[in-house]
């Protein structure tokens, strides 16, 4: 499985992205969150992390390159010395063939000759830059995996471009030729590799972005199966109904119970004896902790726009809101901000504006803590489930704390999916 | 000087019609030689005269099986350049929303039953459309289009013999390139083609595949002796593509000679030959064959364009059409 | 109610179509005069005449390939294919003509078509002549597939397969020809995609097809003595396959069989198993155990055909293991 590392979207308006510099060298193992590369962008510099653990291969974008957003400019591979095909070079800020830079005219590209060709090596040209040719004229000769080809004009007019030199290999369809009506003024030979015409500076730019291929890399570890003794033997329904109810399968094992449990030995577990007054580990396996991350904060725009549009003023009733649209029914959400808690009861009818303050006891609380230095909270479940909002770097991290028993682990996974949602696109998600 | 104007308008149209194909080729051609097509597709340039002649014999209720290289009987038997370039290029207002590609254009409204990317995988169907024609007392024909390479095919011998047992109103129309994909034909096929039909009682003929008006005339009699319940028939017609089996197949003098193509597209060429003798007997002038070779010309270019602009199907249709409501 | 066989149940589905649809018509090898060799067509040819049941030469492919065209022109063919073993000769117009063109031609041609066919061995008829083929068809996108356990379901089945626009194949067990059940006088049909719950139970599901619903009839009742309450479902068409009702079941019972008579491995049992397996894992309590025909050709001698396929003391065996906790398949 191979990830391809892209050049990232980074701001509205931006097309393109500076490398400033490579922080992992070709053939570096790379764990997912890895900073990768750092961008300079219109506004700032910033890392780009890897999207997916492996090795960094095919690194086709060299520091100093501005490269448009999206394009691929590695890979991650499963080994440092991955041989699949490099990426291609990156696509460059300025497109390369813009009006002002080529002659007008019909383009002659490389074409398909063979089935499972995706290039071709021009081995010569029959025209100069200039000459006047006609449809049937050869123009240049090409070499596929078969045999060499003459190329005709295809058109009458003057070799106006040469877009590719004798010895390049050309991707099928990548034009190679201009021929125009009129007799050029200058007519024009590039390579095939020729940077664009621009302002920028990036000289040369296409012989400096082949990377050398990591050699001699350790093969990456093998995992080494766990072993599998000491696991208990117990069927799915089982597994699900014990940490429903907070058993712990172990008693089983102790209490020289036979195995594999299946649902029958159920009534059983339950007559056991619990280990102690403590939580016991299928207690605390019973408890749920699920994280989800959120790119930007969008709450505060939307809060503006709640107020300007609806007259709601109270972000925390928003809040409470968009976590109570998360939950299946009705529900009184306390939201927990700087040791103030207010509750909200969300009514079933589940719209913005029917959100009330309330006495209530809470069904779900929601700790704010974007206004604070905690950026990672792990408190454990409350006496009911627990959302908790802490900023990140680039976002927001979203936390559910929950025992078993509140929520199972389907409604845990829906309610934080729900609410990350929602806290991520307020208006798309808003009932 | 001494034609009708009927028959000055049916010339016309099957100069038209091979010109169009032959146009739509091209083009074809040029796209997948610039990267811009998905896939392989079989040029269909150098037998026109087949198609043309066949299917200006028959009506828009009468039905034809294809091959693989479709593309000329789909534009004879009335197909549209737009829908045709849309299907060719993957897009959603192709004739078959871009699923069936080039190898499986289907014109369902022209009575064109589809290509078939399995060699001779439409002789049953075709069989079949004669059958429910007879079953259902409807007095259309159906012509099967296959190859000299399908003649191989084991499916032939059985329904050219269930055809000759119930008489049904189905033309075979073997059109013999003389290759068999990369093979000459007297390899692969043992004594007379036409003898194979013979052998069930079947009426077979044998015809010059680059002379549309011989074709032409020869269809019409025998659709008309199907109407009346006379067939099934069979016509082997000699005929010569131009291009490689696919357009891929580009060094193929390892089984026939640049001189043996040369001498083809000069001295055999179904249009040109087609050409002269409508400027030689007055019924188009040089200029009136001019102009609507650059009107066919230009409805391409932009049959082209549009389908390079036209959208792809959207990505919910990949389940749609598995199964019929 | 009357009691009918299969074979008179088919028989009566198909001369009710061709008199309410004078399109369908049936081709088959002497499915005429001769009515088929298992005389199931007997009688229609004198009712509708050599133009509409149509003998053919011993051509499978020449005449599956036929009634695909005429399918797609207006007709709806009913091919009649004489053993199950013979649809490899047919692979082509079936597989890659009559269920793809639909999907090629972007929804603008149907086939609507009826390929009927047999299945299921034990009749001492040896490797080629007893093989149950449904699982290569159900994997082939296009075509539906159904199964009839019973004359009921194959008279309901078949009037439906006739209407339906799509090429359907219908696996009759051979052997069940001469066996009669209630059959209504009046007309019914039985919808694709609805599996029937044959029997309910609390403890196991059997979820078998064809000839297998008996053998897990015959092996729920025995199990019912021992104290074990089995659900025998029919699913009655492989494609489309109600999948809820044998999800609800198993989320009830949280144990399942599943048998078919095709050979085990890849096949019906396997998919319906890997879906169970998917979609209700964590209601399960056993493993889901699949009993197909064992992967050999089907042998003739009596002593090793009987072997090879799945019995009601083997049904009875693995639901007994299962409800007893016992392990299965370990290794």
């Amino acid at each position: 499985m191979r990830h391809d590392v892209t050049m990232p979207q980074l701001g509205m308006a931006q097309d393109a992205g500076k490398i400033v510099s490579w922080l992992k060298a070709p053939g570096d193992p790379v764990t997912k969150g890895d900073a990768l590369f750092e961008v300079e962008t219109d506004k700032a510099t910033m890392e780009v992390e890897a999207q997916a653990s492996g090795f960094l291969t095919g690194v086709s974008a060299a520091e100093g390159e501005d490269v448009k957003v999206g394009a691929v400019i590695a890979r991650i591979s499963d080994s440092a010395d991955d041989e699949g095909p490099a990426p291609e070079a990156p696509a460059t800020a300025v497109p390369v063939e813009t009006s002002n830079a080529l002659p007008e005219g019909k383009s002659v590209t490389m074409p398909q000759l063979g089935m499972a060709q995706d290039s071709g090596l021009l081995v010569s040209w029959q025209k100069s830059p200039g000459d006047a040719v006609k449809a049937d004229d050869v123009l240049f000769e090409v070499e596929t995996d078969k045999s060499t080809m003459e190329v005709e004009a295809g058109t009458d007019g003057y070799l106006a471009a040469t877009l590719a030199e004798a010895g390049e290999n050309v991707p099928v369809g990548q034009a190679v030729a201009i021929i125009s009506a009129e007799k050029p003024d200058a007519p024009l030979a590039r390579s095939a590799k020729s940077p664009p015409p621009s302002d920028h500076e990036t000289p040369a730019v296409a012989e400096a972005t082949k990377p050398e291929r990591a050699k001699e890399r350790p093969a990456p570890a093998t995992p080494t199966p766990q072993p599998t003794h000491g696991r208990i033997l117990a069927s799915p329904k089982l597994r699900r109904l014990a940490l429903e109810q907070g058993l712990d399968l172990s008693l089983l094992v102790e209490a020289g119970h036979p195995q594999p449990f299946h649902v029958r030995d159920l009534d059983v577990l339950k007559a056991l004896p619990r280990k102690s007054a403590q939580p016991t580990a299928a207690a605390a396996a019973a408890m749920h902790h699920l994280v989800a991350k959120v790119t930007g904060d969008a709450l505060p725009a939307f809060a503006t726009w709640a107020g300007e549009t609806h007259g709601l003023t109270d972000p925390d009733a928003i809040l409470a809101a968009l976590a109570g649209a998360s939950l299946p029914n009705a529900a009184n959400i306390a939201v927990d901000r700087f040791g103030t808690s207010q509750t909200y009861a969300m009514p079933d009818s589940r719209t913005l504006s029917g959100v009330t303050k309330t006495d209530a006891a809470p069904d779900l609380i929601l700790r704010d803590l974007r206004g604070t230095t905690i950026r990672s909270a792990d408190m454990g479940a409350d006496t009911v489930p627990v959302l908790t909002i802490t900023l990140r770097r680039k976002g927001l991290r979203i936390t559910l704390d929950c025992a078993a028993d509140q929520l199972d682990a389907q409604a845990a996974i829906q309610l934080l999916t729900d609410f990350a949602g929602r806290v991520e696109q307020p208006l798309r998600h808003l009932l | 000087m001494a034609k009708t104007k009927t028959n000055t308008e049916d010339y016309l149209r099957m100069y038209r019609q091979m010109m169009r194909i032959r146009t739509f080729e091209d083009t074809a051609n040029q796209l997948y030689l610039s990267a811009k097509m998905p896939g392989l597709t079989h040029m269909y340039s150098g037998e026109e005269a087949v198609a043309v002649g066949i299917c200006e014999a028959l009506t828009d209720d009468d039905r034809i099986t294809s091959t693989h290289r479709g593309h000329g009987h789909c534009v004879a038997k009335g197909a549209n350049f737009k829908e045709m370039f849309c299907e060719l290029l993957g897009k959603e207002e192709g004739y078959c929303r871009g699923k069936g590609g080039s190898m499986h254009i289907a014109d369902q409204s022209h009575g064109n039953l589809g290509a078939n990317a399995i060699v001779g995988g439409s002789m049953g169907i075709a069989t079949g459309s004669a059958l429910r024609a007879k079953l259902l007392g409807q007095d259309d024909v159906t012509v099967c289009f296959f190859g000299d390479g399908a003649t191989a095919q084991g499916l032939l011998y059985e329904v050219m013999n269930m055809a000759a047992l119930w008489n049904l109103p189905v033309i075979y129309a073997c059109e013999n390139n003389g290759y068999s994909e990369y093979t000459k034909t007297e390899e692969i096929a043992a004594g007379s083609i036409t003898a194979r039909a013979e052998a069930f009682g079947i009426e077979a003929f044998k015809v010059d595949g680059q002379d549309v008006l011989a074709v032409n005339e020869l269809t019409q009699k025998l659709v008309a002796r199907c109407r009346k319940g006379e067939g099934p028939f069979f016509i082997e017609l000699e005929t010569y593509r131009y291009h490689g089996h696919h357009v891929g197949d580009i060094n193929r003098e390892y089984y026939r000679s640049k001189d043996e193509e040369k001498d083809w597209k000069e001295n055999r060429d179904p249009i040109i030959r087609f050409r002269g003798y409508l400027v030689s007997e007055g019924i188009a002038t040089e200029d009136e064959i001019e102009a609507m070779n650059a009107e066919i010309e230009k409805d391409a270019s932009e049959a082209v364009a549009y389908a390079e602009a036209a959208k792809y199907p959207d990505v919910s249709e990949v389940d749609m059409h598995v199964y019929a409501d | 109610m009357r009691e009918i066989t299969l074979s008179q149940a088919v028989n009566e589905a198909i001369a009710e179509e061709m008199r309410r649809d004078p399109t369908v018509f049936l081709l088959g090898e002497d499915v005429a005069e001769a009515g088929t060799p298992f005389k199931v067509l007997s009688g229609l040819v004198e009712e509708f005449g050599t133009e509409r049941v149509i003998d053919t030469p011993i051509a499978e492919p020449g005449f599956m390939g036929i009634a695909v065209g005429a399918a797609m022109t207006g007709a709806r063919p009913i091919v009649d294919l004489m053993f199950g073993d013979f649809i490899f000769l047919i692979m082509d117009q079936l597989c890659n003509q009559a269920a793809k063109i639909h999907y090629m031609s972007g929804g603008k041609l149907n086939v609507p078509l009826v390929l009927r066919t047999n299945m299921g061995a034990t009749r001492r008829s040896a490797a080629q002549h007893s093989q149950s083929l449904q699982a290569l068809v159900a994997h082939i996108p296009g075509l539906k597939v159904a199964m009839p356990s019973s004359a009921y379901e194959a008279k309901g089945l078949m009037k439906t397969a006739i209407r339906d626009n799509n090429p359907v194949v219908i696996f009759e067990d051979k052997l069940m020809y001469q066996d009669k059940a209630p059959v209504p006088e009046e007309e019914y049909l039985i919808p694709f995609g609805e599996a029937h719950i044959k029997r309910e139970g609390s403890d196991i599901t059997l979820i078998a097809t064809s000839s297998m619903v008996q053998v897990a009839e015959k092996a729920a009742a025995i199990l019912s003595k021992e104290g074990i309450e089995a659900e025998v479902i029919d699913p009655r068409t492989i494609v489309p396959l109600d999948e809820a009702t044998l999800i609800q079941s198993v989320k009830k019972t949280s144990r399942a069989i599943v048998i078919d008579e095709g050979h085990q491995s890849y096949g019906i049992t396997s998919e319906i198993a890997s879906r169970l397996n998917e979609k209700a894992f964590y209601h399960l309590d056993t493993p889901v155990v699949r009993m197909g025909a064992m992967d050999v050709p089907i042998p003739f001698s009596p002593a090793l055909e009987d072997i090879t396929v799945p019995t009601p003391d083997r049904v009875i065996e693995m639901a007994c293991k299962l409800c007893s906790g016992e392990m299965i398949h370990a290794a």
